[in-house]
């Protein structure tokens, strides 16, 4: 984990050293904040791959000795279909719409079918041929 | 006896082909895919279709300006069309496309069995399309679609000098395409770090998986902010609130706010088409990547830096340090130069095959040389307080994103046709379009450069005959519509090629380097039948070629530090 975390980091080491640089020469709040978040960003991922990476070994495709039959045995749950992304979609769309059109009524229609189509996504694989 | 049989075979064969493909079978399997593969196809063709929507629309805004006067638009509708010229440009064609080319290729260049969000991935998709159709439902609207330019400067884009829908819309619309934009990154980042096949380290990826990685973190850092910006915008134009009100600075916020996006957005649509371009390069000089390293920290300089140069699009407004973005704007110089360099040494001595795709490689390498070269003149702030908002910036810009965007799409297309859809493009017509396209587009764009010069300006609708722009005009419109043109050979490519039998082979160019080559075209559901050993960054080149890598090797280790011992210092202090 230790490129991935250095990935980060350099975004993080590159925006603490950028912002203090950039408000001492405009002296300009948005951009200064939007540069600290950047900053930010990277500091938590690299952080937490840091972490993370701590508790266990060097990964099979950390190591440039790995070999494939490390890595055998079940890599995931990977949903074969599901109608549900399109479904959730369409009601992020309705949300929207609401707005878009001026009319708090259709967002209202939007959160209520939304609560179904969460649940649906959510819920999907806690019965049926491919439950988990 | 034998036409009974022939007649019951004959039976049966219709059945099971009109159970293949009936309509509903085929409509649920788009609409319930899960399988990165089919979601990148997906992105491919809806792209392609707002492509050549926003590029008829183009043609529109060409032939008004062919002549002084005001011919086919009035001013309004040319404002719109502009408008939404640039939106489906920029947000509708060339961001989801690296979304396509990061679904169809990135599993397979990393041995992965399908991203890591595979459901995630569908909804991004989704995502994209409504969102897009949202915008561009302004057009059917009373008043009609957004007009206030792609970056919708306040107060220009407030409710009261923008009424409509269209406009609310447009807003609305685009912050579903950023939602669908940052879940896609979000789903390319941990696809990369946390599902590679034993053996790939990350100094093993291929240069085009490095680059969807470095695009992912530029998304997720400023798509967020175009998200929070256009939601401030909708509040101002819906609710009432006043946050952009020019009578306290909010023109120049808004400008802060899309142009952090702004700006990085640029490079969020250069970056995965540079690692196309790098792809292509490498397997038809048949050579591996020269400079392999140094790709990945400029790519990586590139990524940092392209998030502290947003205000050079803001020089002209006077509030913003302009030796602080100036001297940012020239640094992103340094790395660029940096991937040319790495391109020539590539091609350099290698044993190059003019197929279309690498043609088109080799007319994004001068392309984008001239828009760098432009974009120089602009980041220098004396010399872009003249041509700011002119058609020199049109030229610069056309250069710089229809150059890599563009050009490196058809030369990933030329390249991976057969491994997304099993088919070889035709090499003649191919080359009928790239010569058509290059020719198109040079024409097309680079009189612009002396227009803007001259002093016409952008997003004019008009000018006089007394003001001498009509000649270099009716150039830049010609060009245009021969550009137009050139997707007819593309589209006719596709459609000759389409039952063509499959090339059945792993790698049909023979010189394939990364591993989407040591599976089938196309690859089986989860994407390997078998995965090949990993030991250097072109594992399905050691498989197909195993003489020739260990060459490549020795020959590495002697250049890098692929040896033994350095190999220990490596994984010490860079892994």
């Amino acid at each position: 984990m230790k490129a991935e975390t250095l990935v980060f980091g350099f975004i993080a080491a590159f925006f603490a050293l950028m912002t203090p640089i950039y408000w001492f020469m405009a002296g300009e709040i948005a951009g200064t904040f939007g540069l600290a978040f950047a900053g930010l960003l990277g500091l938590i991922i690299t952080v937490y791959l840091a972490i993370t990476g701590r508790s266990f070994d060097p990964r099979p495709e950390d190591r440039r000795d790995g070999e494939i039959f490390e890595g055998a045995g079940a890599v995931g749950f990977f949903p074969p279909q599901s109608l549900w992304p399109i479904v959730c979609a369409g009601v992020v769309t309705l949300i929207f719409l609401g707005p878009g059109v001026e009319q708090a009524w259709i967002s209202i229609v939007g959160f209520g079918i939304g609560i179904w189509a969460a649940s649906g996504w959510i819920l999907e694989f806690y019965r049926g041929d491919y439950s988990h | 006896m034998t036409t009974q049989t022939a007649r019951v075979a004959t039976q049966e064969e219709v059945r099971t082909v009109s159970a293949d493909t009936a309509l509903g079978t085929k409509v649920m399997k788009y609409l319930t895919t899960t399988d990165h593969k089919v979601i990148g196809n997906m992105y491919f063709v809806t792209t392609m279709i707002f492509f050549m929507f926003g590029g008829v629309l183009a043609l529109f805004i060409r032939a008004e300006l062919a002549n002084p006067g005001i011919q086919f638009l009035n001013y309004e509708t040319y404002n719109q069309f502009f408008t939404m010229h640039g939106t489906i440009m920029l947000l509708m064609f060339a961001t989801p496309l690296f979304a396509g080319f990061a679904n169809a290729l990135i599993p397979l260049q990393i041995g992965a069995p399908d991203v890591a969000f595979p459901r995630m991935n569908a909804f991004s998709y989704w995502l994209y399309l409504f969102g897009s159709l949202m915008a561009c439902a302004g057009f059917v609207m009373p008043g009609g679609a957004a007009s206030f330019g792609w970056f919708a400067y306040a107060p220009l884009s407030d409710a009261i000098n923008s009424p409509g829908f269209g406009s609310n819309l447009w807003v609305f619309g685009l912050y579903i395409l950023g939602l669908s934009t940052i879940l896609g990154g979000v789903n390319f980042t941990t696809t990369i770090i946390t599902m590679r096949a034993p053996g790939m380290t990350m100094f093993r990826m291929p240069i085009f998986t490095w680059n969807i990685l470095a695009t992912s973190i530029m998304v997720l850092i400023t798509f967020p902010v175009l998200g929070a910006g256009l939601l401030v915008l909708g509040a101002d134009r819906v609710l009432g609130a006043h946050i952009f009100d020019a009578t306290h600075a909010g023109a120049v916020l808004w400008q802060h706010l899309f142009w952090f996006f702004g700006h990085p957005e640029v490079y969020v649509i250069a970056i995965p088409f540079f690692g196309i371009i790098t792809e292509v390069i490498s397997v038809f000089s048949r050579k591996p990547v020269f400079g392999y390293y140094g790709l990945v920290f400029a790519t990586l300089a590139i990524t940092a830096l392209s998030m502290s140069v947003w205000a050079h699009h803001m020089f002209a407004t006077g509030a913003v340090n302009l030796p602080f973005f100036s001297f940012m704007s020239f640094m992103i110089a340094i790395p660029t130069g940096v991937k040319f360099f790495n391109w020539i040494g590539t091609l350099w001595r290698g044993s190059i095959s003019l197929t279309s795709s690498m043609l088109f490689a080799i007319g994004f390498l001068v392309t984008f040389l001239f828009g760098g070269l432009t974009g120089v003149i602009l980041a220098s702030p004396a010399l872009d307080f003249h041509v700011t908002d002119s058609y020199f910036v049109v030229a610069h810009f056309h250069y710089v994103v229809f150059g890599t965007v563009v050009f490196a799409m058809f030369a990933g297309f030329y390249m991976w046709w057969p491994k997304f859809t099993g088919k070889m493009l035709n090499e003649t017509w191919g080359k009928v379009h790239f010569w058509m396209l290059f020719f198109g587009f040079h024409i097309t764009f680079l009189v612009q450069h002396w227009l803007g010069v001259e002093g016409m300006q952008r997003r004019i609708a008009d000018y006089g005959v007394w003001e001498g722009f009509t000649f270099l005009n009716q150039v830049s419109t010609f060009g245009s519509f021969l550009l137009g043109l050139s997707m007819l050979p593309f589209l006719w490519n596709v459609w000759i090629t389409r039952k063509t039998p499959d090339v059945g082979v792993n790698d049909p160019w023979g010189w394939g380097r990364s591993l989407e080559w040591a599976t089938s075209c196309p690859p089986p559901r989860h994407n390997f039948a078998s995965l090949p050993r990993i030991r250097s960054m072109h594992p399905a080149f050691d498989l197909a070629h195993p003489d020739l890598a260990e060459e490549d090797e020795a020959e590495f280790a002697e250049l890098f530090d692929e040896s033994d011992d350095s190999a220990e210092l490596v994984e010490g202090g860079v892994k």
